[in-house]
């Protein structure tokens, strides 16, 4: 379907309708929210829909669309999906061809997020709701994270026992070359090669310790096998192909395990990284407001209720109780848990040159344990 | 002349079509970053870097293999499978022959998943496998049964292309060979192979080439243990350096490009005399079949053998799949059934959408896009003019680029291209990409069914004042319907399971089935995915049963 470029005339002439018209009947502004953002939530609804690109699958974000449609009945959510890498592709040509479609951007790949940020293409704004995420959860005003998933290790309870599993980066690795026959072919990851994802997360275990590369070696030794998808992963761990999973990302984990009673998941009791699904506002957005209301709701206390409890993404607000939020996994592992902030640095994971080096090591450890 | 106006014309347009995103391909090879960046400098570096990397050569090992072993097993089964279905008094024929269509539909990245939920290390046929017999003597994600699967499942390629040939050539010359003695397999050998012969050189050439961008089942076979074909290798560069790095894929696609080359010219040489194959001829006809003794039930049963390995296995994988919450030799299944997957479907707003897309954009859109081979196929028809004999090399290149590559420069195309700019992600958009990427099919097939129509008939009606267009209005396409048929039917198949062309042209409201499928799978729910992949099966066979049923008979 072609979405229908409202001429900027248009525009105007829809935000300058909007605002003159009696604020009080049209919006009902969010509690605590500023007075000015009456105006803001009138000509949003004057604009009348919000375009998202987003990686997070339909079947999660479901429940977070319908109930911003409930929230918000007069902004369309226009959601279309697309993988992390394909995002950007997508994003930064439309961007350059001065033809970006969407309001919003929201995506998993935090290094491929903070580049667009970096290329111009996220405007500043100020979320009313800014005070309410953790300081780390934002930069200058132009990128927010949404969401808390801790990056876990995922066993099948049937083949591995219980009180067997490893807890810990270092206890992994020195079980899996003391078990290397029994474990030959049953340990699965993502190849940092082949995954964006996967390359970030396994380089943010390098940040924080050491022990990841003995582990690397261990995998080598026990002919880890490396994937591209999360799905596919789980899928073979639940069928008792594989044992071990590695670095899987929380949500998936968790939802899994629940459908699964032989699926169960660790939190690295030693450190575990914590990604965030982050949003922008597009500078060429033709719904500025709207995005801007959206970015809002993602933030706001009813937004992340559904983020943690509907959708199981895992809420980044401290205020919202349940399983599936910072407030819950903090209780439980404290401060054992490494959210990844986010700012400038994100851009190193994206360099070539350290990319490069990244593998070669990394080839160079998984040989030895040959 | 006024012919050669429009005739020009036409081939200069293709020629546009296709060179356009080859060109911006080529540009691209050549640069350091996104040819729309401001980063991006002239330099030969992607080269060297794709042609110094060891991993590129282990790729390019593994598609010959691939591309060799697909011509090697497909093509005979293929051309064999059409004769028994076209040719001879097989029983079975009629309810076989839309389960034959069954393997074009299903995403490839489905069909794999579903042998892995089969003959896997997990899957339940080898689990049953091992408590009857003992350990199962195949791995699934080795090589050779990549090569095995992938030939396989391209054998209804090259039964579409063969079938439809057969069923215009007249039985009287086979008949006329049994007379004289021959039995029917000395005239299958003798008679009918080389009236199909041209035909079979196509599928032979288009099959191997499709070995060369083969996508989808190496890349779920192959993934765990990092088993590369150069369309997965290329894929690679999308996340290895950080940011996409176009010039390197750019650089695979040119090399996968330049395979088309002796392939073509390898064409060329099988099909030097194809002009003597015109076989619908101005005498009617009736077909005979070639009565086949008890020999028919070994067919028959080789055929169901295919059937089951290609259709069977996987299909059952995904079906136990879509009814279970879990699967494998740890549970027992009694536990883990359910009904649930079908109803998460029947609450996800979308599928009903996505469904109704895939629909249209199959059957309108395949029909559209056949309008278009037609004219393509019309205007080199019977032409040895250079600029039509140059298409034969040009219509290959565009399925060098695996469809998510072809996706991309249309996108790019549209997004960059000031006239085209409002119509990027719109259903226009993922059509003329669709249309380009399945070119070099449709329109061999199309220019195939056009050449067997005999010249003697064209000239006749030249002769008696009919204008070019006339001819083929009235002589041409009406003889050459069972071809376009197929040509439709094929175009419907493909499109409806289509996925990573469509990737930057989607816009709110054109999901497809094939786009939902693949991203619920890799998102992870691939409990949903598979009750999906099912009922996109049943759709679409429920699709393909009924047309056959309703006229839409390729030897109506």
């Amino acid at each position: 379907m072609t979405i229908l470029k409202k001429p900027a005339i248009g525009r105007a002439f829809w935000a300058v309708i909007a605002m003159a018209m009696p604020v009080a009947g049209l919006a009902q502004i969010p509690e605590g929210y500023p007075a000015e953002y009456a105006d803001i939530l009138a000509v949003a609804e004057a604009e009348g829909s919000v375009v998202i690109y987003a990686n997070t699958e339909h079947a999660a974000v479901e429940a977070i669309l319908a109930d911003f449609q409930k929230a918000f009945p007069k902004i369309r959510a226009d959601y279309i999906e697309i993988k992390a890498a394909d995002l950007f592709s997508r994003v930064s040509s439309e961007a350059a061809a001065d033809a970006l479609k969407a309001d919003v951007v929201w995506s998993s790949a935090m290094d491929l997020q903070y580049q667009m940020v970096e290329d111009g293409v996220a405007a500043e704004y100020a979320s009313p709701e800014k005070g309410a995420i953790p300081e780390w959860a934002s930069y200058g005003d132009r990128i927010y994270g949404t969401t808390y998933e801790p990056v876990v290790m995922v066993y099948n309870s049937k083949v591995v026992a219980d009180d067997q599993m490893p807890r810990t980066h270092a206890g992994l690795a020195s079980w899996l070359t003391e078990n290397r026959d029994t474990m030959k072919g049953k340990v699965a990851t993502y190849d940092p090669e082949r995954s964006g994802l996967g390359f970030f997360a396994v380089n943010e275990d390098a940040k924080h310790s050491d022990d990841l590369w003995p582990l690397v070696t261990a995998f080598g030794a026990v002919d880890t096998k490396f994937y591209t998808a999360t799905g596919t992963m789980l899928e073979k761990i639940s069928a008792g192909e594989h044992a071990i999973g590695y670095n899987i990302v929380g949500p998936y984990a968790y939802l899994r395990a629940e459908r699964d009673p032989n699926v169960k998941v660790v939190v690295p009791q030693d450190f575990t990284v914590v990604l965030s699904r982050l949003a922008i506002v597009t500078e060429q957005a033709r719904h500025p407001n709207a995005a801007r209301v959206f970015l809002d709701y993602l933030l706001s206390h009813r937004g992340q209720s559904v983020i943690g409890n509907a959708a199981h993404l895992f809420a980044i607000r401290p205020d919202v109780e349940g399983k599936a939020t910072i407030a819950g996994l903090t209780a439980e592992h404290g401060d054992r848990l490494k959210p990844v902030a986010i700012g400038p640095h994100l851009l190193d994971a994206i360099q070539p040159m350290e990319r490069l080096a990244f593998f070669r090591k990394w080839a160079d450890a998984l040989k030895a344990g040959k | 002349m006024r012919s050669d106006f429009w005739r020009n014309n036409i081939v200069l347009l293709t020629a546009l079509f296709i060179l356009a995103p080859v060109g911006l391909i080529v540009w691209q090879s050549f640069l350091t970053d996104a040819f729309f960046s401001a980063r991006a400098r002239p330099t030969a570096d992607a080269y060297s870097f794709v042609l110094s990397d060891p991993g590129f050569r282990d790729a390019l090992k593994n598609t010959i293999i691939l591309s060799v072993g697909m011509v090697v097993i497909a093509v005979p089964l293929g051309s064999l499978l059409a004769f028994l279905m076209v040719r001879t008094d097989m029983p079975g024929r009629k309810w076989i022959e839309p389960a034959i269509f069954l393997p074009l539909f299903m995403s490839p990245m489905v069909l794999a998943f579903g042998y892995i939920v089969s003959i896997g290390p997990s899957g339940f046929w080898s689990v049953w496998w091992q408590q009857t017999i003992g350990v199962p003597f195949w791995n699934v994600y080795s090589m050779p049964m990549l090569v095995l699967v992938v030939a396989l499942t391209h054998v209804p390629h090259v039964y579409i292309y063969v079938a439809t040939a057969l069923r215009t050539v007249p039985s009287d010359l086979e008949e006329a060979a049994r007379v004289a003695g021959g039995s029917p397999l000395t005239v299958a050998l003798r008679v009918t192979l080389p009236l199909v012969w041209p035909s079979i050189a196509v599928s032979a050439v288009l099959v191997a080439f499709l070995g060369f961008e083969l996508f989808g089942l190496p890349y779920v076979l192959g993934d765990q243990d990092g088993r590369l074909v150069l369309a997965t290798y290329l894929y690679k560069f999308n996340t290895l350096l950080g940011r996409p790095a176009y010039q390197l894929m750019a650089v695979v696609v040119i090399f996968i490009m330049l395979a088309t080359l002796p392939l073509v010219m390898l064409q060329r040489r099988m099909l030097r005399s194809a002009q003597r194959y015109s076989t619908i001829g101005g005498k009617a006809t009736r077909a005979h079949l070639v009565p086949f003794g008890p020999w028919k039930w070994v067919a028959l049963a080789g055929v169901l053998v295919w059937l089951y390995a290609v259709v069977l296995l996987p299909l059952s994988g995904v079906a136990l799949r879509s009814l279970v919450t879990t699967w494998g030799p740890l549970v027992s299944i009694r536990d883990v059934l359910t009904f649930d997957n079908y109803h998460k479907l029947a609450e996800l707003p979308l599928i009903r959408r996505s469904i109704v897309n895939t629909l249209l954009l199959a059957f309108i859109g395949g029909f559209a896009s056949l309008c278009v081979y037609v004219l393509i196929g019309l205007a080199s028809h019977r032409s040895q003019a250079r600029g039509t004999r140059a298409l034969d090399f040009l219509v290959l290149l565009p399925r060098a680029m695996p469809g998510i590559v072809a996706g991309l420069v249309v996108f790019w195309i549209f997004l960059f291209v000031p006239v085209l700019k409002p119509w990027v992600s719109s259903l226009v958009a993922m059509w003329v990409a669709y249309t380009l990427v399945w070119l070099p099919f449709g329109l061999r097939l199309v220019s195939n069914s056009l050449g067997q129509v005999g010249r003697e008939l064209e000239e006749a009606a030249h002769v008696t004042g009919a204008g070019q267009a006339r001819v083929a209005r009235d002589v041409i396409l009406p003889l050459a319907k069972h071809g376009l048929l197929a040509a439709w039917l094929l175009a419907f198949l493909l499109y409806a399971r289509e996925y990573s062309t469509g990737i930057f042209l989607m816009g709110q409201g054109n999901e497809v089935m094939g786009t939902m499928l693949v991203s619920l799978w890799n998102g992870g729910n691939i409990d949903v995915a598979s009750s999906l992949a099912v009922v996109n099966t049943l759709v679409i066979a429920g699709g393909i049963a009924l047309a056959l049923r309703l006229g839409v008979r390729l030897d109506a």
